[in-house]
């Protein structure tokens, strides 16, 4: 494709740039890889680089967090560019097998696992949830949005169905897709791919707006983001997890009995924090939970450190040797005494799961989503 | 019926077992069999096509010390010009599949790649070759033309005691004219531990349960007796102990051996997706309840560092006898 089409300079604001750099000084990734968004800021703006900027490898080490846009202050989105870069690579078809695998399998089987679309439910085993019928007469009021990982990791199933226990407990009245449930496409328009992006733009609105639900309510903070902001004609309000089981708590329809007597963290993930100002209800539900001694990361709100799990990354490895973040985010937890590391998504889960076993603490620290905590309080 | 030419690829000082098993398998078809070689003082390999071939055409002359399609295939043009062979045989091997197709072109003869069985009908040859990654067999009917090619995968014919002492009939080189478009410039080796597991037929994979890199010869040793290549988890990777192209999961390769084996890992989601598709999973971990056995099709719980020696050993007992 050549330069003109693109536009980058027009559709990234480019000359808005004052080369500031701050979006290269708070960039999380470049405390370890090559990666400097601000040089990407001022060479793009020359369009017959663009190929060659394409070229580089340290594109890919970007997890679009947000930190560079949240902090520029002229209102750029940096992340962007590196994005725009990506589709160009897509496009020409040049991409590493596994972002290809993932990419085929999210349009064949509307994951990004290689997994059969049978196997979807499969989280859900003798927990007796109900998929929803479209176009029903009754309204139901949960429509929940299950992410892919969520749905086929055996570690993060674990998750959605501590949720299912936590709604029951609380008496919500809720349903699932079913088999037809699709993935979000938040990491697919990440990794550059804007074609398929708007297949799943397109294909779960007439999904979800067929069935009569008052609200949809998803367990990963990138499902929301995508839902919520990326997604065009879709009726129903979205809330992430954390809104809902806060209201519940609030309310008083969600009771905790169970004391867990622990020091406990919160890991800020950037989708639910940086991008959507949400903080304050996951704090809010880990200080409901008896026994629980809150302590607070250095790092922590709109600072926190990306776990380096989004933008892709679930599929591209950096080339860097040096510590991933999610080392320094355990090595941090673990000087400042937590026994417990919450977080509220499935990649924040993962890789912070990961890093324990990498510093030799699993033993005694532990992650865990604050909705296996909330389910095992009941 | 007329002659059979049999192309002897070497290279290196080395002939390619292909070229033994075509004269063997040419031998079975009825007709002449002529082995031709193309060569800088390779008389040994002469003496030892003639114990398989009725004929041997040796061509000496430095222009073949090393493999270059356009000579081979000047002097092969020349030599099918001169005694009108009615089959050629090549190996399909990067330089038969380099060679055959110009060959073919040049002397308007009637192609086929990479078969597998070959039975005649007169002169005429009826190849079979698959498809699908060997799921189907397509039988071939070739058009009618005055030379039949066949590029000949490996292990199609076996290759036999020798039975045959042809003559060797030196032959001066029928190429006058200059190599002008393709020239050899070296042989490159691949770097040691290059290895592309993707392609491999076997692996063991390493994961964090063999708890320091001293201990990789334990699983080293087991690959070697097996023929596997070593492929690893992330944590193997991260921690050094192997490069970052053997890691095998979703921010990895995806591999599909014939055999996967397992040792001291526990099976998570990102790196299982890699190595699903595995035609026989075999795990080795120590604790019962690991997910990688909830894929594998055999598990063995105990204690790597005495289960895999003892498999080495009886591994090298089973290919030693
Ligand atoms: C974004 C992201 C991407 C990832 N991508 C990949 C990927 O591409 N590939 C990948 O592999 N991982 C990947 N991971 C990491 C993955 O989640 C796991 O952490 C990793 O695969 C674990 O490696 P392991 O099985 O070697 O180690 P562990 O999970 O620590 O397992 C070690 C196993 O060894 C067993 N064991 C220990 N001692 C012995 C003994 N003496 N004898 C027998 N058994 C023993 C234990 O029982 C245990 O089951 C990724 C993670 C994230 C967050």
């Amino acid at each position: 494709m050549c330069a003109e089409e693109i536009g980058f300079v027009e559709k990234y604001d480019l000359l808005g740039c004052i080369q500031c750099g701050r979006c290269t000084g708070g960039c999380p990734v470049a405390l370890r890889t090559d990666l400097r968004v601000r040089c990407f800021m001022y060479d793009t703006q020359n369009e017959e680089r663009l190929e060659e900027l394409s070229e580089k490898p340290e594109i890919w080490d970007c997890t679009t967090c947000y930190t560079c846009a949240a902090r520029c202050p002229k209102g750029l989105e940096p992340l962007e560019v590196l994005i725009g870069l990506r589709s160009l690579q897509i496009e020409e078809g040049r991409v590493q097998p596994t972002v290809r695998d993932a990419l085929e399998s999210i349009f064949k089987d509307g994951n990004p696992w290689g997994s059969p679309r049978a196997k979807r439910l499969d989280w859900t085993a003798d927990l007796e949830v109900e998929a929803l019928e479209p176009e029903a007469e009754e309204t139901t009021d949960v429509l929940l949005f299950v992410c892919c990982t969520d749905a086929y990791d055996p570690r993060v199933m674990k998750v959605a169905q501590a949720l299912v226990k936590v709604l029951k407990a609380a008496g919500v009245d809720f349903g699932l897709i079913g088999e037809e449930e699709s993935c979000c496409g938040s990491e697919v328009r990440r990794l550059g791919e804007e074609g398929l992006f708007e297949m799943c733009d397109e294909e779960n609105v007439e999904l979800l707006n067929s069935f009569n639900v008052n609200r949809i309510v998803t367990v990963s903070p990138h499902c929301y983001n995508t839902l919520k902001k990326e997604y065009h004609g879709l009726k129903h309000p979205v809330l992430h997890y954390t809104e809902l089981v806060a209201e519940l708590l609030e309310e008083g329809k969600l009771q905790l009995s169970k004391e867990i007597a622990k020091v406990i963290t919160y890991h800020d993930p950037c989708f639910l924090g940086k991008q959507n100002g949400i903080y304050d209800e996951p704090r809010y539900i880990i200080t409901r939970i008896p026994g629980v001694e809150f302590r607070e990361f250095d790092r922590c709100r709109e600072r926190s450190l990306c776990c380096e799990g989004g933008g892709g990354k679930m599929w591209v490895e950096s080339e860097s040797k040096a510590e991933r973040l999610a080392e320094i985010r355990v090595e941090d937890a673990k000087e400042m005494g937590a026994e417990v590391i919450a977080v509220a998504c499935p990649f924040c889960l993962l890789t912070l799961e990961d890093a324990t076993k990498v510093k030799g603490v699993e033993e005694e620290m532990r992650v865990a989503d604050i909705l296996e905590l909330l389910a095992e309080a009941l | 019926m007329k002659d059979i030419f049999v192309l002897m690829e070497h290279r290196r000082g080395e002939m390619r077992d292909v070229s033994v098993e075509m004269l063997c398998g040419a031998a079975k078809l009825g007709g002449t069999v002529v082995a031709v070689l193309l060569g800088k003082d390779v008389d040994a390999f002469a003496e030892k096509a003639a114990g398989y071939a009725d004929k041997v055409l040796y061509v000496n002359d430095p222009l073949f010390e090393n493999y270059n399609s356009e000579a081979y295939q000047k002097a092969l043009s020349a030599l099918i010009k001169e005694h009108g062979p009615g089959l050629l045989l090549i190996g399909n091997t990067a330089q038969g599949v380099d060679l055959a197709p110009a060959l073919a072109v040049e002397l308007g003869a009637s192609l086929v790649t990479d078969i597998t069985a070959l039975e005649m009908d007169g002169d005429k040859p009826k190849p079979t070759r698959t498809f699908y990654g060997g799921k189907l067999d397509a039988h071939f009917a070739m058009k009618d033309a005055d030379l039949y090619i066949l590029t000949v995968r490996e292990a199609t014919f076996t290759a036999e005691e020798p039975s045959k002492s042809g003559e060797i009939v030196k032959v001066d080189n029928p190429v006058t004219e200059d190599i002008s478009y393709r020239k050899f410039v070296e042989y490159v080796e691949p770097e040691v531990g290059e290895v592309d597991i993707t392609q491999s037929a076997m692996l063991v994979g390493v994961g964090r349960g063999i708890r320091e890199d001293k201990n990789l010869p334990v699983v080293e040793e087991l690959a070697q007796a097996l023929g596997a290549d070593l492929a690893a988890s992330r944590a193997v990777v991260d921690a050094g102990w192997l490069p970052a192209d053997r890691q095998v999961g979703i921010s990895g390769k995806t591999v599909k051996p014939k055999l996967y084996l397992a040792v001291g890992i526990s099976g998570a989601f990102q790196h299982v997706t890699g190595m699903k598709g595995s035609e026989v999973i075999v795990a080795i971990n120590k604790d019962p309840d690991a997910p990688i056995f909830g894929i594998a099709d055999y598990g063995i719980v105990d204690d790597l560092f005495k289960v895999v020696p003892k498999l080495t050993e009886k591994i090298k007992e089973l290919k030693g006898a």
